[in-house]
This record gives structure tokens, C-alpha cells and sequence, in this order.
């Protein structure tokens, strides 16, 4: 794509105490998009975002953000991004706006104006004098957004922001989620463990699991792509002669079958190929996913809420 | 000037917390305490004074000063005299003759003797106990709220926002002795009367050959005696302080970091009851925190001991202390 | 805004305290640090001259008295600020044609180990040697503490403090001897100045005080001891200073009349010799 990629990661790792946490993980995020971060809890979602914010210092790779890195440029880096890391703590003893004026503080291009404009986008205007410690957890998630867009960042970062949210309030969030990319061209970076939200919330989703992305791809072409799954005696080899001919990332599910995602590509002549390169094909067939089925697959039935 | 926007942060959120108020609510109770038996011991002397030699201190006390003033030009002009005591005794005299000259009572408090008195019984734990109070929490308070989070992942270095925060301790630091001498002198004042800032009061004691050196002594008025004692508690203040926000940054925990810091002062108390001999314990911090001390010559004179030592070793602990803050705070991992 | 001004607040007292306090720290350090001119070093080198080059003559034209001890022997309390060494020589005067010279060498707040001490020193050998009477008051200061304890102990910690002061006095009667085997020593016991504040107990442990001291004083036939008790008893309101403790002027002259009636003759028949 032409444009310059808002958030980067390239090959990111983090050790914890001797744990390999994060392996290895490659993103791209583009301007106005929705970009969904799906995994199980314990994925090392939380802990790839916060090696993005510079909250934890990655073991190897890096972090780019709108060209600046975090690691050497951290100032410029962090001045295009808003985010909410888990819950969105606030400062109990002071009120909602007297939060806002302290984050305000911290960066001068915030003006009183664009405060109270922040405050009704969230809906706060009513509740924004009172004490944080008096706030629903709805309302204090508001307010943590309220604080993240207040700088206008090109990057926000959304660490699973629905969490304790009722059902009125995730469609009331969404809405305003898709008008910040959509209408005020911010790239928003969302985690969650929870899938319907990613798939009505995002354009792009990257799956995690055990510290590593297994699969990035638009929403739409998860959803509506033919998946072909393949039953042979070689799936290692097979794997390989997708990779390498046909420019096909596929996936070994259980012990002899694999699963990819054609796209354009002719099945008989893959297929063909397989048969001359000696493959024994025992099984093929052409499957709809959901999201779900996927993750499902992917994640070999770990747990998701 | 962003750091300036940063410190008004912290500020603002200490005196919302309410811990500052906390803070100089204690002072309040403490100094009213204080002064009120002040007050009640006063009485006391005076009543054992006129029932041991059958006069009133109050009205008496003219003459006694007199005679005591003679007693001691006398002794100034033996020929047999200890050569040491003479700066002392000179000392003595000017003080009695000032008592005299301005019918000041000696055994009488007033609010500036009070408030120096405060502060020099406060230096050595019960200052320190309120700076930790307010230091221990600026960091670990954040910690365990999670607000740190929220600091971090601004367009601001973290050494930046340690040092706000630092400054801004460094800033509570002298509102609290503020506090602490305003308080004290507005409650003692209508306890004694609001006067004697000009009174004379001896300092200059050294420490020669391991034996109180009184040589040297000299008056200084009260007000400067008064602002020296005040002075040498900001600096302790600080070290405590710095101290305590350097184990708050380490054990992220509010109330862990008091319980070990107020540990360590309370058995600092110990050690120099206990192991005077061990020569390592003139090396901790808390063995030298009473500085006043040596500008009233009240200090238990140890070899090698004085007050350029003391200054020395917590301006040590000071730097350390900061030197380890901003080392471990800018490398460490944020996972709350 | 209520917070925005309570910051300003803040902000300008603590610039105001910061800078106020630092010249104070300044200050502190500057006043326990400085070297100081060293007046003592200075002055002890003609403390020493003074000494030595005090004339030894014991010529017959003077009368040399050197008084020594505690407070009572440098006549602190005195509001003419004379004591002993004035009042006795006033006394002296009629006795004797010869020039009446004093020694005064009391310390305040001397004990017994101190006059031990000072002797100890030999600093004052000469002067003892030329001296033709000697006043020794000593002892207030070694009992004084005693009388402020609780009863339970009062009485093992007196016996310890009267023995080590009969043990310093004894040495004390011993080293003057020494020094100077002719001059006759003059002894002055204790009174009580808390006269309306004592129990019988605290009387009958001075009584014994002082009478264990006349005993030992007069082993030696030229020491003399002389009761005040008895003087001071009925008369503290006259006699005692405004510190409740010392003789006044009054008190002073009152004790050198009885001193000077006490050595009358002996005084007559030396300054004849």
C-alpha cells in the first residue's frame, strides 16, 4: 500500500523472568483502520501492547510508530498515540474533569474547547464534575477514552475496552470507535479475547496465540474466503509447496490435514501439483468459516469467554 | 516549561488526596500537645523552684540573675580559671545580661524558643515520619492504582515525570516545615506570648579529640538560631524523603515502603543507643539525622563525628538514593 | 479555581522557604564548622608563666592565704561579689602587721575528686608551699545529689558517696601535708540551705557527713574544722543567696567573722614569729 504504516512491529519478542511471552510478532497498521488483536487470555495481547506504548522495553525487535521508533524516539513516538492499558484507571480522588486537565497538562496542543468537545463525544457532560470514585465502570471507561483521544493521536490503542460494558453500551462504543477511524481518520489498535466484538468492530484482525501471530487478514476475507482443507500423508512438504508456488500461507490443523485460504487461486491445479510432487491426498474439501470456527481451529478449543 | 505543567500535576493531585492536610492535621494535634505540656512542666518547675528556696521565680529572678552575672565576671577574671569555659561563660553572661536588660524571665518559654524546641525534638523521627508519609506514596501510590500507566504512555520521558515527581516532593518538603514552624509558633504563641526572636542563643560547639569543644561558642539571636534549626530539618527532610522515595519506586507498595523505612529509622534509634563502638553505624543514615544537635552542643560527642560528616554521609545516602530512583524507574517494566 | 490557587500558593512560599531555608543551611554549616581562632591554645601559654613566675619568696612582711575547693571557696553568691578572699583579710587585718595576700583557686561545681584532681595536676605545689593558711571547702557538691533521690536508695548511695569522699579527703590532707608541712588548714563543714524543705532522715545524714569529716580532718593537728550548720540553721533567710544554695554577702561575712575568731591567736602568734 502507498500510505506509511501508523503502527509497526517487527518481530517483537519479550522474555519475562526466563518465559518467552511474545515470539516473534509482525503487525502493520494503516491509517483509519480498525485493526482487531484477538487472542485467549494469556496470549500476550497485554504484553505486546505495552511493549507498543513503552511501557515495557521488548527483549528483541522493535516498535515503529508514524516512522518514529519507541525505543530511540519515544517522545515523538508517543505523541501520536492515545491508549487504554486493561482497565481504565483513573485518578479516584479527582473529578472526570480534573483528570482530563491533568492529561491535558501534559500535552499543549489541548485546548479548554477541545476538552469539552471530548467530554460530549463520550457523553460525560452531566457526571463530569463529580468524583471518579462515584463512576459506574461504564462511565469511567468513557472517561478513559475521553482521556485517550484528547490529543488527537493518528494511534489508539485499546486494550480489551469493552470489558464490563453492557450490551447497550459496546453498540454505543462501537459507533463511536468506527466515527474516530472513519470520520477523524484515527488507526485504532483494539485487543480482545472476545470475538463477535472484533468481528463487528474491525477491517483487520490478527490472531495471537501463545506469544505468536498465526493469522493477519482482512475480517471480510476471513469470513467470506473458501477454505480448503486437505487430509494427505506429508503436510510438511505440502505446506511447503503452497508457501513456495502459490504464495498461500496454509495451516497444519491436526495431524495430517492442513487448511488454507485460496483466494483466487484454482484448486484442481493445486492439487495436480500436490499429486506430482508425490503427495497421497486422501481428503479434500471446500469449507464457509465464521470467525469463530476459526479461532476454534486455531487456538485447538483453549478457552475463549 | 512542560515540567513546570507536570509539577502543578502532582501538586494538585497531592492536595486532593487529602494527604497533605493528613499531614498537617498531626501537626496541629502534636504542637497543641506539645505546647500544652510545655506549659504544665513550666509550672511545675516553677512551683518546686519557690518550695526549694522559699522565692517565686517570677519576681525573683532579677536578682538571681544579677548575683549569677557577678558570680561569673568573677570566675571570667580568676586567674585559676579553666581557659575552655571562657567563651562560655562570655557566652552566659551576654545571655543573662540580655534576660536582664530586657526583663525576659529565663525560665519563661515563648513561641521562638517553643518552635525551635519542636523542630529539634522533631528531627530525628517525628519529621521524618511525616515526609514518609507523603513520599512513600508519590510513586507506589501510582503503582498500585495503576495510574502509573497512564503517565507513561504520554509524549513525556518517564525521567521526566520521576523528576516532576521528585520536585514536587522536594516542594511539599518545605511547605511541611512551613507548616510546621507557622503552626508551631501561632500554638505556642497563645500558650507563652509571640516574642522573644532576638533573644541570644549560644552555637558553635565543636567536637575536638572526641570531647564537646565549647571554646568557640558564641550567641546568635534567636530568629537566625531558630532558622539554622529549620534549615537543618529541610535538609534531613529531604535525605528522609529521598530515601523513602527511592523504596517506594523499589517495592511499588505504599505501605510496605513506610513499614520499611519507619523500621529502619526506629532501629537507627537503637544503634546509637546500643553499638555506638561499631564504627559502620556512623555510616547510616539514620545515626545522623539529629543535626541540630550539633548547633546546640547537646550531641553526644563521638569521635569523628561532626556536622560536615553527617552532612557528608546523607548528601551521600541522597545521591544515591536519587541515582537509584531514576536508574530503576527509567529501565523498568510497567506490569501493573 | 480553588486547587489552581491553593498551587500558586504553594508554588511561591515553597520558592520563598527554599531559598530563605538554603541561606539558613549555609549558615548552620558555617557556625559548627568554622575553625575557630583558638583562644584557648592561646591563652593557656600564660596560664602556665602566670604560674611559674609567681614570686616564692615567703618573706616575713606577708601573710599568704590561699583558699580552694567549691563554689563556697571562690564565694560564688556573693552579690558585692568579695566572698572569702576580701572578707577574711578585712578579718585578718586587725590580727596581724604583716601585708595579707590571697590565693583564690575554687572552682565552681568542685567536688572532692576535683580538688584531688587539681592537686594531682602539681600546678598549685608552689603556691601551697608558700601559703601560711589555707581554706578548703569541699564536699557540698559530693552530697548535694544525694538529697533529691527516693529514700530506698538514699541511704546505700550516701554511704558510698561518703566513702569515696572520705578517701579523697583523706588523700587531699595527705598531698597538702606534702606540699607544705607548716601552714594550718582551715576546714569549713556543710550547711543545709534546703533548710524548709528537708526531712530528719536528710538532717541526720549531713550530721553524719559532717561529723565524719571533722574526724578525719582533725587527725591532723593543724587542720581545723569549722562548723556553718549551726550558723546558717535560723538564718537562711539572711544569709543565703538569691540561688537558694551560696552564702550571700551577709552569709560570707558572717562565716569569715567565725573563721577569724577560730584562728585568732594562732594568726597573732605566726605574723609574731
Amino acid at each position: 500500500m502507498p500510505q506509511t504504516a501508523v503502527l509497526e512491529l517487527t518481530n517483537l519478542k519479550k522474555t519475562i523472568k526466563g518465559k518467552e511471552i511474545v515470539k516473534g510478532v509482525n503487525l502493520t497498521l494503516y491509517p483509519s483502520q480498525i485493526f482487531g488483536f484477538l487472542g485467549p487470555n494469556g496470549a500476550g495481547k497485554t504484553t505486546t501492547i505495552r511493549m507498543i506504548v513503552g511501557l515495557i522495553k521488548p527483549t528483541e525487535g522493535s516498535v515503529t510508530i508514524c516512522g518514529y521508533s519507541v525505543a530511540h524516539d519515544f517522545v515523538k513516538a508517543l505523541s501520536n498515540v492515545g491508549c487504554i492499558i486493561e482497565s481504565p484507571d483513573m485518578y479516584k480522588y479527582l473529578t472526570g474533569m480534573e483528570n482530563l486537565l491533568q492529561f491535558a497538562a501534559m500535552n499543549k496542543t489541548v485546548s479548554q474547547q477541545r476538552i469539552k468537545d471530548v467530554v460530549e463525544m463520550v457523553g460525560l457532560q452531566h457526571r463530569v464534575n463529580d468524583k471518579v470514585s462515584t463512576y459506574s465502570l461504564g462511565m469511567r471507561q468513557r472517561l478513559g477514552i475521553a482521556q485517550a483521544i484528547l490529543a488527537r493521536p493518528k494511534l489508539l490503542i485499546l486494550d480489551e475496552p469493552t470489558n464490563g460494558l453492557d450490551p447497550a453500551g459496546m453498540t454505543e462504543f462501537r459507533n463511536l470507535i468506527r466515527k474516530l477511524a472513519y470520520e477523524d481518520g484515527m488507526s485504532v489498535f483494539v485487543s480482545s479475547h472476545l470475538l463477535l466484538e472484533i468481528q463487528q468492530m474491525c477491517d483487520m484482525v490478527s490472531i495471537i496465540k501463545q506469544g505468536r501471530v498465526i493469522k493477519t487478514a482482512n475480517v471480510q476475507d476471513i469470513l467470506h474466503d473458501d477454505w480448503i482443507e486437505w487430509q494427505l500423508n506429508d503436510p510438511e512438504q505440502a505446506i511447503a509447496i503452497l508457501r513456495n508456488h502459490w504464495n498461500i500461507e496454509a495451516l497444519q490443523l491436526k495431524k495430517n490435514t492442513i487448511r488454507a485460504c485460496l483466494s483466487q487461486h484454482p484448486l484442481d491445479k493445486i492439487n495436480d501439483q500436490f499429486i506430482r510432487e508425490g503427495l497421497a491426498l486422501t481428503y479434500c474439501s471446500a469449507k464457509q468459516n465464521t470467525l469463530e470456527d476459526l479461532f476454534l481451529d486455531l487456538t485447538e478449543g483453549d478457552e475463549i469467554v | 516549561m512542560k515540567l513546570f505543567s507536570l509539577i502543578e500535576n502532582e501538586v494538585i493531585k497531592m492536595i486532593s488526596k487529602k494527604r497533605l492536610m493528613f499531614v498537617l492535621a498531626i501537626l496541629v494535634v502534636l504542637i497543641s500537645v506539645f505546647a500544652y505540656g510545655q506549659k504544665q512542666t513550666l509550672e511545675r518547675t516553677k512551683a518546686q523552684l519557690s518550695q526549694r528556696m522559699g522565692i517565686t521565680a517570677t519576681d525573683d529572678w532579677r536578682k538571681l540573675a544579677d548575683q549569677q552575672l557577678i558570680d561569673m565576671k568573677n570566675r571570667l577574671e580568676s586567674p585559676y580559671r579553666d581557659e575552655k569555659d571562657k567563651s562560655s561563660l562570655l557566652v552566659r553572661m551576654e545571655q543573662l545580661q540580655y534576660n536582664l536588660d530586657h526583663n525576659l524571665n529565663p525560665l519563661e518559654q515563648s513561641a521562638a524558643k517553643f518552635s525551635t524546641k519542636f523542630m529539634e525534638q522533631a528531627i530525628f523521627l517525628f519529621l521524618p515520619l511525616l515526609i514518609i508519609m507523603l513520599a512513600a506514596d508519590m510513586v507506589s501510590g501510582e503503582s498500585s492504582s495503576g495510574t502509573i500507566k497512564l503517565l507513561l504512555v504520554r509524549n513525556v520521558p518517564r525521567w521526566k515525570i520521576l523528576l516532576s515527581k521528585y520536585l514536587t516532593l522536594i516542594i511539599l518538603e518545605v511547605i511541611v516545615l512551613f507548616f510546621a514552624f507557622v503552626l508551631s509558633v501561632i500554638i505556642s504563641g497563645f500558650f507563652f506570648g509571640f516574642g522573644g526572636w532576638f533573644a541570644p542563643i549560644a552555637t558553635g560547639f565543636k567536637v575536638l579529640a572526641g570531647k564537646l569543644d565549647t571554646s568557640s561558642v558564641f550567641n546568635v539571636p534567636q530568629w537566625q538560631y531558630s532558622l539554622m534549626v529549620y534549615s537543618l530539618a529541610y535538609f534531613v527532610a529531604v535525605v528522609v524523603g529521598s530515601i523513602s522515595f527511592m523504596i517506594s519506586i523499589l517495592v511499588k507498595s505504599t505501605a510496605a515502603s513506610i513499614g520499611i523505612i519507619m523500621s529502619t529509622l526506629v532501629a537507627g534509634n537503637f544503634i546509637s543507643f546500643f553499638l555506638t563502638d561499631w564504627k559502620i553505624t556512623r555510616y547510616m543514615f539514620m545515626v545522623n539525622l539529629r543535626l541540630t544537635d550539633y548547633l546546640s552542643g547537646s550531641f553526644q560527642p563521638i569521635e569523628g563525628m561532626t556536622m560536615l560528616f553527617s552532612i557528608t554521609v546523607l548528601l551521600g545516602w541522597t545521591i544515591a538514593s536519587v541515582i537509584i530512583s531514576f536508574v530503576y524507574f527509567t529501565k523498568q517494566d510497567i506490569l501493573v | 479555581m480553588f486547587k489552581k490557587s491553593m498551587w500558586y500558593s504553594i508554588i511561591t512560599i515553597a520558592l520563598v522557604c527554599f531559598i530563605v531555608l538554603s541561606i539558613g543551611f549555609y549558615q548552620a554549616i558555617m557556625v559548627t564548622s568554622k575553625v575557630s581562632a583558638q583562644p584557648s591554645a592561646k591563652a593557656q601559654v600564660p596560664q602556665v608563666s602566670e604560674d611559674s613566675a609567681k614570686p616564692s619568696s615567703k618573706n616575713a612582711t606577708s601573710f599568704k592565704i590561699l583558699i580552694m575547693g567549691d563554689s563556697i571557696a571562690k564565694g560564688t553568691g556573693d552579690e558585692k561579689s568579695k566572698g572569702f578572699s576580701s572578707y577574711l583579710s578585712e578579718y585578718f587585718k586587725n590580727n596581724t602587721s604583716k601585708e595579707i595576700l590571697v590565693d583564690n583557686v575554687g572552682i565552681d561545681g568542685l567536688g572532692s575528686l576535683g580538688l584531688q584532681e587539681q592537686l594531682d595536676s602539681r600546678r598549685l605545689d608552689k603556691t601551697i608551699l608558700d601559703s601560711d593558711m589555707i581554706l578548703v571547702s569541699i564536699g557540698g557538691n559530693d552530697l548535694r545529689s544525694i538529697l533529691s533521690l527516693n529514700n530506698l536508695t538514699k541511704e546505700d548511695e550516701f554511704k558510698v558517696r561518703l566513702d569515696n569522699y572520705l578517701n579523697n579527703l583523706k588523700q587531699t590532707i595527705k598531698d597538702l601535708r606534702t606540699a607544705n608541712p607548716n601552714s594550718i588548714v582551715i576546714f569549713l563543714g556543710l550547711y543545709n540551705p534546703y533548710e524548709k524543705a528537708t526531712s530528719v532522715e536528710d538532717t541526720r545524714l549531713l550530721n553524719t557527713w559532717n561529723y565524719d569529716t571533722q574526724q578525719l580532718v582533725e587527725e591532723d593537728g593543724k587542720w581545723i574544722f569549722i562548723p556553718t550548720y549551726d550558723l546558717m540553721k535560723y538564718n537562711l533567710g539572711r544569709y543565703i543567696a538569691k540561688d537558694g544554695l551560696h552564702p550571700n554577702s551577709a552569709g560570707y561575712q558572717a562565716l569569715s567573722n567565725r573563721i577569724s575568731k577560730s584562728v585568732e591567736a594562732i594568726i597573732s602568734n605566726l605574723s609574731t614569729q
